[in-house]
């Protein structure tokens, strides 16, 4: 007789696929809770450094220290679990919450925090994607295997945020007397547009965030003609 | 270049040596990490571009050989020898593409262009539709895996001549399949083809319904193919199964289904227009009851600007 339109063996096996893939979002979702959890804990300690004066950087930061280690034992456990299945098949669920994780460690180490025992609090230092991987103890940029990685457009992203927040640091700095940020954060902030200048970019959101970084530039700018106006920059630090 | 630019002091600023141009990005302690960034970022874009491409000259081939399969008039076992060569035409062109893009989707590539690659949707529509006009089935996803694999692979097959030509061995030739790179194919593709697919189907309902006055079935090629004893049986003991079956356990498979996670929207929308197409062929499985039986035997619509249709069926 003919065969029926249907193997019935095939609903079985789509369904398992589907309800599968269900699972593994739902568990995707409860590791990504907690890893928002952490990162908006870090992003708010993070957000002291607004009126916090920098000699007590150093307090604030390790607090911030401790906020970033529990980011980076959530992301040990994403990357575990999303390890198993393709990468890039579920990696729009936490690619922003991984960015915004990125985003306060490379915040955090600028403004001196896991600084290595040489260069204890020196303020300035950019880590690199390397660096970013390394402190996650993640690889990162993988094309080799299809493993949990951190990813390029992941670290520039979370990079322009601390863009985004260094300029808002300039004019707090400022406020809070300490002038020779504000200058430094100009130099960094520019050197960094001039880096993005250099990449390629398409029309996607990369595209999109790094052509924001001229406000936070012009912002700064303004901060240091303020000041030079006034002749407040602090000639030795230059 | 004209004027010069003055220091806070107002003094005005020296320039000192020739400015090397304007454009000449001004290097500094970050520049060389953003240009190793730069070159990888440039060969995910370029890979990514030369990925849509292709996926949209395989859109295009695999839509024309839908339409080919649209003037098949019914279900028989072997395509007409016409649209048959047609089609192989067109796979031919589809199996080199598909050679071209297999080795940029490996690994994890797979899914990082997965939206660049609707293309296999479409591919998958036109191969489930081929294989539903010849079987009066429904082809599985581990049935059709293999069948783009092989295409990806006799794409490539020339190109491998030549790179065993100028190696030393050309007898390596057996040994160079396995290794050659292959376009898998996902769940969802697979989901979203035979979403398609149903659209294609109504359509086909509906014309030869329209151009030969019966059902599309197995059973009614079977008379006219020459399955005459399995025919005659069928007529005993219960109708052939028509295409209205066919749609309606398409439309409860989907219906049954949960909704996959991946996109839920599309899947909505998707879901939707099935409903629509089972509805048709409904209704025209209706009419063919109501109105039918009021139509004498073999009689057909008098289309005389339509195409072979009715020749074949007045005789």
């Amino acid at each position: 007789m003919a065969p029926p339109m249907i193997d019935p063996a095939l609903f079985g096996e789509l369904k398992s696929k589907i309800e599968e893939d269900i699972s593994v979002r739902k568990e995707l979702d409860q590791i990504l809770d907690d890893l928002e959890q952490h990162v908006s804990f870090t992003q708010g300690l993070l957000s002291r450094i607004h009126s916090t004066p920098r000699s007590k950087y150093a307090t604030l930061l390790s607090e911030v220290e401790g906020g970033i280690k529990k980011e980076i034992e959530t992301t040990g456990r994403l990357s575990t679990f999303a390890s198993q299945y393709p990468y890039y098949k579920y990696n729009h669920k936490w690619t922003r919450t991984v960015q915004d994780a990125i985003s306060t460690v490379i915040l955090c180490a600028w403004l001196g925090g896991m600084s290595p025992a040489s260069k204890p609090g020196e303020v300035g230092r950019l880590l690199t994607l390397e660096d970013v991987g390394e402190a996650f103890g993640v690889p990162v940029n993988l094309k080799d295997r299809d493993a949990f990685h951190i990813t390029i457009e992941e670290y520039l992203l979370g990079l322009i945020a601390v863009i985004d927040e260094l300029s808002r640091l300039a004019i707090n700095s400022v406020t809070l007397g300490d002038n020779a940020m504000a200058v430094q954060i100009s130099g960094f902030i520019k050197d960094l547009h001039a880096g993005f200048q250099v990449l390629n970019l398409k029309n996607d959101i990369l595209r999109k965030r790094v052509d924001s970084i001229k406000y936070a530039v012009k912002k700064v700018e303004d901060v240091v003609y303020d000041l030079s106006l006034r002749n407040l920059i602090p000639q030795e630090s230059q | 270049m004209s004027g010069f630019k003055r220091d806070w002091n107002g003094n005005a600023k020296k320039r000192d040596g020739p400015r090397p141009p304007p454009k000449q990005a001004v290097r500094n302690a970050y520049t060389p990490m953003f240009e190793n960034l730069r070159n990888e970022l440039d060969e995910h874009y370029d890979r990514r571009e030369r990925i849509v491409k292709a996926s949209r000259d395989i859109t295009a081939l695999s839509k024309k050989i839908i339409f080919s399969l649209q003037r098949v008039r019914k279900i028989e076992n072997q395509l007409p020898a016409n649209i048959q060569a047609e089609v192989d035409a067109r796979l031919a062109e589809i199996a080199k593409l598909l050679a071209a893009l297999a080795p940029e989707v490996q690994g994890i590539n797979r899914y990082r262009y997965a939206r660049s690659l609707l293309c296999l949707e479409e591919l998958v529509e036109a191969l489930t539709f081929a294989h539903y006009l010849r079987t009066q089935t429904l082809v599985s996803l581990a049935e059709l895996s293999p069948v783009i694999e092989d295409l990806s692979r006799k794409g490539a097959a020339p190109e491998d001549e030549v790179m065993a030509d100028a190696g030393v061995d050309t007898a390596g030739n057996a040994e160079k399949p396995a290794e050659t790179p292959t376009v898998s194919l996902t769940q969802d593709d697979y989901l979203y083809g035979v979403f398609d697919l149903t659209g294609e189907m109504m359509r086909f309902a509906t014309t030869s319904t329209a151009l030969t006055g019966t059902m599309a079935s197995s059973g009614a090629g079977g008379q006219a193919g020459g399955g005459g004893a399995a025919a005659a049986d069928d007529d005993d003991d219960e109708q052939p199964r028509t295409i209205v079956q066919d749609m309606h356990e398409l439309g409860t498979l989907f219906e049954m289904l949960p909704v996959a996670a991946g996109n839920r929207f599309a899947w909505g929308k998707k879901l939707e227009v099935a409903r629509q197409s089972v509805q048709k062929v409904e209704r025209l499985g209706y009419d063919r009851i109501i109105r039918g039986s009021e139509r004498p035997k073999g009689w057909v619509p008098d289309l005389s600007a339509a195409d072979q249709g009715p020749g074949d069926e007045l005789e």
